[in-house]
């Protein structure tokens, strides 16, 4: 593992030639942002469909689920852990919630209570998974990657298992209109996930660049055993970045869930590859102590673009994981330059 | 005091084989089918893919670092040869397999020592770019195997069934590699610290690089085992089997950090996951637990292993201060 490079781009003089304004831009925090605005120019001779309002909305309303995710797993890769379980606990909350609100047989169908108190069972077995991840890496002293391998083998299993005694199909169906309503419906003209996600989004900026808990995130993540002797609890600090990511994946069964009308098992089965890719490729580092919201949403915004580009363009699946996985890696060997340039500096 | 944190400490060391035997018996008692000794053999074919994937992957988390791509390079070595060389004799097949498996498992290498980009990332990377090529090829059907390979399942080598003898072959040329050659030193030293291997002169990207060489062939190895059992190939082969191959080198006593594990105890995870499993089909479980009670096995023995890190910690610091001193 190299050093950890600094958090923030170092904003020194640069020559004001084209080269040097070149290297200045690449060194930016806005590369990716650059690099969105690139690709849409560049993919816009072929499907001029990329510019309209429409595939906008798409991309925006596609980009929601992931985001919310993709801003729980950077506050875990910051303390340096990886939450691999966050597919495992989009189905859980998914289809417990689901089981709570279904309009046949549901627990508490038809009440008028029935869809807050399943938004709130939903948020609790978020919670509660981050609990058990997050208390078995601090107290039981287990590597992240693999307790969260286990939780995300249990609960995906669990989840399958779950649905068996509410449902002879393979999910839960008929969920109450007014929950599917949280992914149609909108206010003054921004849907009501955009306006959730982007609160999420919001919060969790001030919290990691303005609060001491911030901080403490930072610092433990970049070197547990320093931040451990200048007094952080780096235990609760871990912790909470779990439980924060169990809860983002919560929001994100909700999305699912609502857009479907139904609890599924396998709602976003696929994701977590997308999460972490674009998590990684926003900037943050993998080793811990480096990253920020406002990458993972840049991040984000260019995989969905990539995504819904191909998708216009008519592309299969297999140019699509071909295309997905070179950006990938191109981008973490960018990403791997411009530390390295910065370090040299 | 002492001498109980010791015998805790011997206890939980070997605490995956008590583990082991602890559900060899509670299965044995249930099912008086699971002791038979064609149930053993079925469980060590069963397992040998997976065990021959995790040997490789033992290599390359030894050195701290990790594969991720290992379902792709079985996917797209096993449509290759389903598509370009059914009519090959399988001998000329299982070579053109470790051939690809160690070419991609270079790829990897050298993204990863030369450009310094994380293991995790470029595997992850190149496991997308080989299943699109992969499916890209097979126009993503299912394409199915020729008696060539099929008869290899049925095939026995001094009377043991050819995938078990696989898995021995791979097995000892593993243990030779890792523990009576200099390379296989060296890898310890390197995953124990780069920084201390480094500064002893040792080649410390080249070692890493064929970390990454050893665990592409084997997924290539894993994948032909598995097609003579399968006889086909679609989309969803070797589907998140990195984690199960992680799995069972982690079961085994191996360390995400590098520099702590062998390949027995990665073959011994990898039989006591398919024993779980066979053990569950026996008793007739329900097929829903399977993966929660694997999970929970899993989780156990991980669990088990920080706990002992932690007293090993604990009794390092007593015979640093000795208690005379006071």
């Amino acid at each position: 593992m190299t050093a950890v490079p600094p958090a923030h781009i170092a904003q020194s003089a640069i020559p004001r030639s084209g080269m040097g304004r070149l290297l200045k831009l690449v060194l930016s925090e806005y590369f990716i942002l650059v690099l969105c605005l690139l690709y849409v120019a560049g993919i816009y001779p072929f499907v001029p469909e990329i510019l309209t309002w429409g595939v906008w909305s798409n991309i925006l309303g596609d980009m929601m689920p992931l985001l919310v995710v993709a801003i729980g797993q950077t506050f875990v890769l910051i303390v340096a852990g990886i939450d691999l379980s966050i597919t495992a606990i989009i189905s859980m909350a998914a289809v417990v919630g689901a089981s709570v609100m279904t309009g046949t047989g549901g627990y508490l169908s038809g009440s008028a209570a029935a869809v807050p108190i399943a938004i709130l069972v939903m948020l609790l077995v978020g919670v509660g998974i981050g609990f058990i991840n997050g208390m078995s890496i601090v107290w039981l002293n287990m590597p992240s990657f693999i307790v969260t391998l286990a939780t995300r083998m249990f609960f995906a299993g669990a989840a399958i298992w779950f649905v068996t005694f509410h449902s002879t199909s393979s999910s839960i169906a008929d969920l109450p209109r007014s929950f599917s309503n949280f992914s149609t419906g909108s206010f003054s003209g921004i849907p009501y996930t955009v306006l959730v996600v982007g609160m999420i989004a919001v919060v969790a900026h001030v919290f990691l660049s303005r609060t001491r808990y911030g901080r403490w995130i930072y610092a433990v993540g970049a070197n547990p055993k320093a931040a451990r002797v200048s007094g952080i609890p780096v235990e609760r600090t871990i912790m909470m970045a779990f439980l924060i990511s169990g809860a983002c994946a919560s929001v994100a069964a909700m999305i699912y869930a609502a857009r479907m009308q139904t609890g599924s098992p396998i709602a976003g089965e696929n994701i977590l590859l997308d999460v972490i890719g674009a998590v990684v490729i926003g900037g943050t580092s993998l080793f811990g102590g480096k990253g920020k919201i406002i990458w993972t949403v840049f991040g984000v915004l260019f995989l969905v673009i990539l995504d819904t580009s191909m998708k216009l363009l008519g592309a299969s699946l297999f140019a699509i994981y071909i295309i997905k996985g070179s950006v990938i890696l191109l981008a973490a060997m960018m990403d791997t330059l411009r530390n390295r340039i910065l370090a040299e500096r | 005091m002492k001498i109980g944190s010791r015998a805790l400490l011997l206890i939980l060391q070997n605490a995956p084989y008590i583990l082991f035997v602890v559900l060899l018996v509670v299965f044995g008692l249930m099912s008086d089918r699971f002791f038979a000794i064609a149930n053993f053999r079925n469980i060590i074919i069963q397992a040998a893919p997976i065990a021959i994937l995790a040997i490789g992957m033992t290599f390359v988390l030894l050195t701290a670092q990790i594969d991720l791509s290992v379902g792709g390079i079985m996917y797209l070595t096993a449509t290759v040869l389903a598509l370009y060389m059914t009519g090959a004799p399988w001998p000329v097949g299982l070579a053109a397999v470790i051939f690809m498996g160690g070419f991609i498992g270079a790829l990897n290498g050298v993204v990863v020592t030369r450009l310094g980009v994380a293991s995790f990332i470029v595997t992850l990377a190149t496991l997308f770019i080989l299943r699109g090529i992969a499916m890209y090829l097979s126009n993503t059907r299912t394409l199915m195997f020729g008696d060539e390979i099929l008869t290899l399942n049925r095939a026995t080598v001094l009377g043991i069934p050819s995938a078990i003898f696989a898995f021995l072959v791979v097995f000892a040329v593993a243990w030779v590699i890792l523990h009576q050659t200099p390379f296989g030193r060296q890898v310890y030293a390197v995953g124990g610290d780069p920084e201390a291997a480094r500064k002893a002169g040792l080649p410390v990207a080249r070692i890493v690089f064929f970390c990454f060489v050893i665990a592409g062939i084997c997924a290539g190895v894993g994948g032909f085992v598995s097609i003579t059992q399968i006889g086909a190939v679609g989309p969803k082969y070797g589907d998140q089997i990195e984690f199960s191959a992680i799995a069972a080198a982690v079961l085994g006593g191996v360390s995400l950090f590098g520099g702590r594990g062998s390949v027995a105890g990665t073959v011994f995870g990898a039989i006591l996951i398919k024993s779980v499993q066979n053990g569950l089909n026996i008793i007739n479980a329900d097929p829903y637990i399977y993966p929660l009670v694997t999970a929970a096995i899993i989780f156990l023995a991980v669990a088990i292993d920080g706990l002992r890190t932690r007293i090993i910690e604990r009794l390092e610091r007593r015979t640093i201060r000795p208690v005379s001193v006071e």
